[in-house]
């Protein structure tokens, strides 16, 4: 019974960094129709940046850790305006491919500035455990869960209330309208991979700040996208839901099946299976929006 | 156009031939016998290298069908490659099967298994059909690895080398040849598959799927199909790749292979039958000129980074797939048409 809580709330935190990411896609998808492929590189490379930033340039964690988001930005805003500004209107296949290129130009580079295999971050969170109930559980996954809720809500209240919120949501409605209106819609394309971009780093710090930094970290990218089709591409709120789903199917799922099918890591096709479950159940996921296409 | 000026079709026959011109047919002539002579002048690493462009070739082509021509993108293409590999060494080394049938299997396997992956394409298309290609690709190679009593795991199968009756192929050579007439069968299956009523049903498929069925294109039908022809392809590659290398081993028919072959078709020319032969020519090449360089530029320049000899590869490939797909979406086989008919024109081109 202890195990099958400890499972619960390790899956259920560690699912909350997936929604995290995966709301970077989202982001992209609704404002600018590109699916972003590359994120679980994005994921390597900026926990790399921080390990830089903090471990090999020792800076102390309340100037490195703004200095990887501003990072992070600078990255988004570049990704946007040299790759993907010049395919904009061309069809789906060329901008999935874009971003598959994206992802192997970034693992290259990571492999030529960090040659080592794996790193660790320093502490970022205190060392004392926590007990709730009967299960036993480190700092990171409580802290981990509590940042990514908090950056949801800020989200939300930025796409409620502020006025560049209020246009990407406006954009991701009706582009042509938008357009029409005056919104300069290549500044929200350039805004929303920017977001994309420190939500990946959020994710990233976060990730590595429990298992370390490894080159396994691009799967968390692969994560996030049955996230997203679990929760339907184009939903916020399915996102937020359905990465808790998938880090407590993985879990617990993995935790309990191992006894069973002896196969090496079953944990990583595990997403995949949901995926092609999703896909042939209920193919727009829990919250997506199944358009009606016209000829 | 694609014929020179002057040139009239009399029939309809003629109208279908592929190659028209007493040019055409001299080209066709000059290039296979400088390929069929190619191991006289070529060395043993060169003849490797021409081996693997040929089986890419082979699976590139069967990916271009299906993404190229029927526009269903496919980013799982090296997990079906894997499929054909392991069925035709099982009954090749545990069935004692001959080769050949053992390579037909491979094909009809792959078939079938990409067939069922492609299930999904019915209902979803984009997005979501490429993350069900991947999780097809993981969903194989986990079974291959985890299946370790029929797959071997990861150390992988022994193969046994290539044989026709009782002529064992062995050498680099009767290599060669075998890859090189599977392949030129390969392109020419390809070539004339897309001028047929499925290729054409294919092309209706992927400029617009919805106006296809309103035409009375039966979309489970053809959609299937090309699941069907081009993972057969992935199948035979993966075939004569694991024969040729002795082993099937599921480091072969990595992610990042299937990731590759997309590359290759962008880069190529999608929706062509030259492109993936340009595409394919220029990744390997690429491929050694990096192998080849990037120790030398290493040791001359010790400041360089030290990943840098690993690194350098899937850096330089994804940077030309972005370069393409910004400034040559059309690829490399659109320059080629330029080019020939700038040359037909000279000296008057305009």
């Amino acid at each position: 019974m202890a195990q099958l809580l400890q499972f619960t709330i390790t899956g259920l935190a560690i699912g909350m960094i997936y929604s995290l990411i995966a709301l970077g896609f989202v982001v992209v998808w609704k404002s600018s129709g590109v699916a972003n492929l590359s994120l679980g590189q994005l994921v390597l490379l900026l926990s790399w940046f921080t390990y830089s930033m903090l471990a090999q340039a020792g800076l102390p964690f309340y100037f490195g850790l703004p200095l990887v988001i501003v990072f992070a930005l600078l990255l988004g805003w570049i990704i946007e305006r040299i790759i993907l500004r010049p395919l904009i209107a061309q069809p789906i296949l060329s901008l999935i491919t874009v971003t598959l290129g994206l992802a192997y130009f970034i693992e290259g580079i990571v492999v030529i500035i960090w040659p080592q295999s794996q790193a660790s971050l320093p502490r970022l969170f205190p060392m004392e455990t926590v007990h709730i109930g009967s299960a036993v559980v480190t700092q990171e996954y409580l802290w981990a869960a509590l940042i990514s809720v908090v950056l949801f809500i800020l989200l939300s209240l930025y796409f409620r209330y502020n006025r560049m919120g209020i246009a990407m949501r406006a954009t991701a409605d009706d582009q042509k309208a938008v357009q029409a209106c005056g919104i300069p819609v290549t500044k929200i394309f350039s805004r929303s991979w920017m977001f994309a971009c420190v939500l990946a780093a959020v994710g990233g710090i976060l990730m590595s700040s429990i298992g370390g930094i490894r080159q396994g970290l691009t799967e968390t990218g692969l994560l996030a996208f049955s996230v997203v089709i679990l929760g339907g591409l184009d939903s916020f709120a399915g996102a937020m839901i359905a990465g808790p789903i998938i880090g407590l199917v993985e879990t617990v799922g993995s935790g309990y099946l191992a006894n069973f099918i002896k196969w090496p890591e079953i944990r990583t096709v595990i997403p995949f299976i949901i995926i092609i479950i999703v896909m042939c159940v209920k193919p727009y996921g829990l919250f997506g929006e199944n358009r009606i296409e016209r000829i | 156009m694609d014929l020179p000026s002057g040139t009239r079709n009399y029939n309809y026959a003629e109208d279908m031939a592929i190659f028209r011109t007493k040019t055409h047919w001299f080209l066709l002539f000059a290039l296979l016998v400088i390929l069929f002579t190619a191991p006289l002048w070529f060395g043993n690493y060169w003849l490797s290298i021409a081996n693997l462009i040929g089986i890419t070739i082979i699976a590139v082509t069967g990916l271009n069908i299906l993404t190229g021509y029927c526009g269903q993108l496919s980013i799982g293409h090296a997990g079906f490659m894997a499929v054909g590999a392991y069925t035709s060494v099982i009954l090749t080394t545990r069935f004692n099967l001959p080769f050949l049938v053992g390579l037909i299997c491979a094909g009809v396997m792959a078939g079938i298994i990409g067939m069922i992956f492609g299930i999904p394409s019915l209902r979803v298309k984009g997005f979501y059909l490429a993350i069900s290609t991947i999780a097809a690709q993981a969903i194989i190679i986990w079974v291959i690895r985890g299946w370790t009593s029929v797959t071997g795991g990861y150390t992988g199968l022994e193969a046994s080398p290539a044989s026709i009756g009782n002529l064992i192929l062995k050498s680099q050579t009767s290599e060669f040849f075998l890859i090189l007439i599977i392949t030129i069968i390969a392109i020419f299956a390809a070539k004339n598959l897309v001028r047929t009523r499925v290729g054409r049903a294919f092309v209706a498929i992927r400029d617009n799927d919805l106006a296809a069925e309103v035409m009375g294109i039966n979309l489970f039908r053809y959609k299937l199909t090309a699941f069907f022809i081009g993972c057969f392809f992935a199948g035979i590659a993966g075939a004569l790749l694991a024969h040729i290398s002795r082993l099937a081993s599921p480091e072969y028919f990595s992610f990042t292979n299937s990731v590759l072959y997309i590359g290759m078709i962008i880069i190529g020319g999608l929706g062509t039958t030259i492109g993936p032969i340009f595409g394919v020519i220029f990744f390997q090449l690429l491929n050694v000129l990096v192998t080849k360089l990037s120790p030398a530029l290493q040791s001359a320049f010790p400041h360089l980074p030290g990943g840098f000899t690993s690194g350098i590869a899937p850096m330089l490939f994804g940077l030309a797939i972005i370069l393409f797909l910004i400034f040559e979406p059309r690829g490399i086989a659109h320059r080629w048409q330029l080019f020939k008919s700038a040359y037909r024109f000279w000296p008057f081109s305009y």
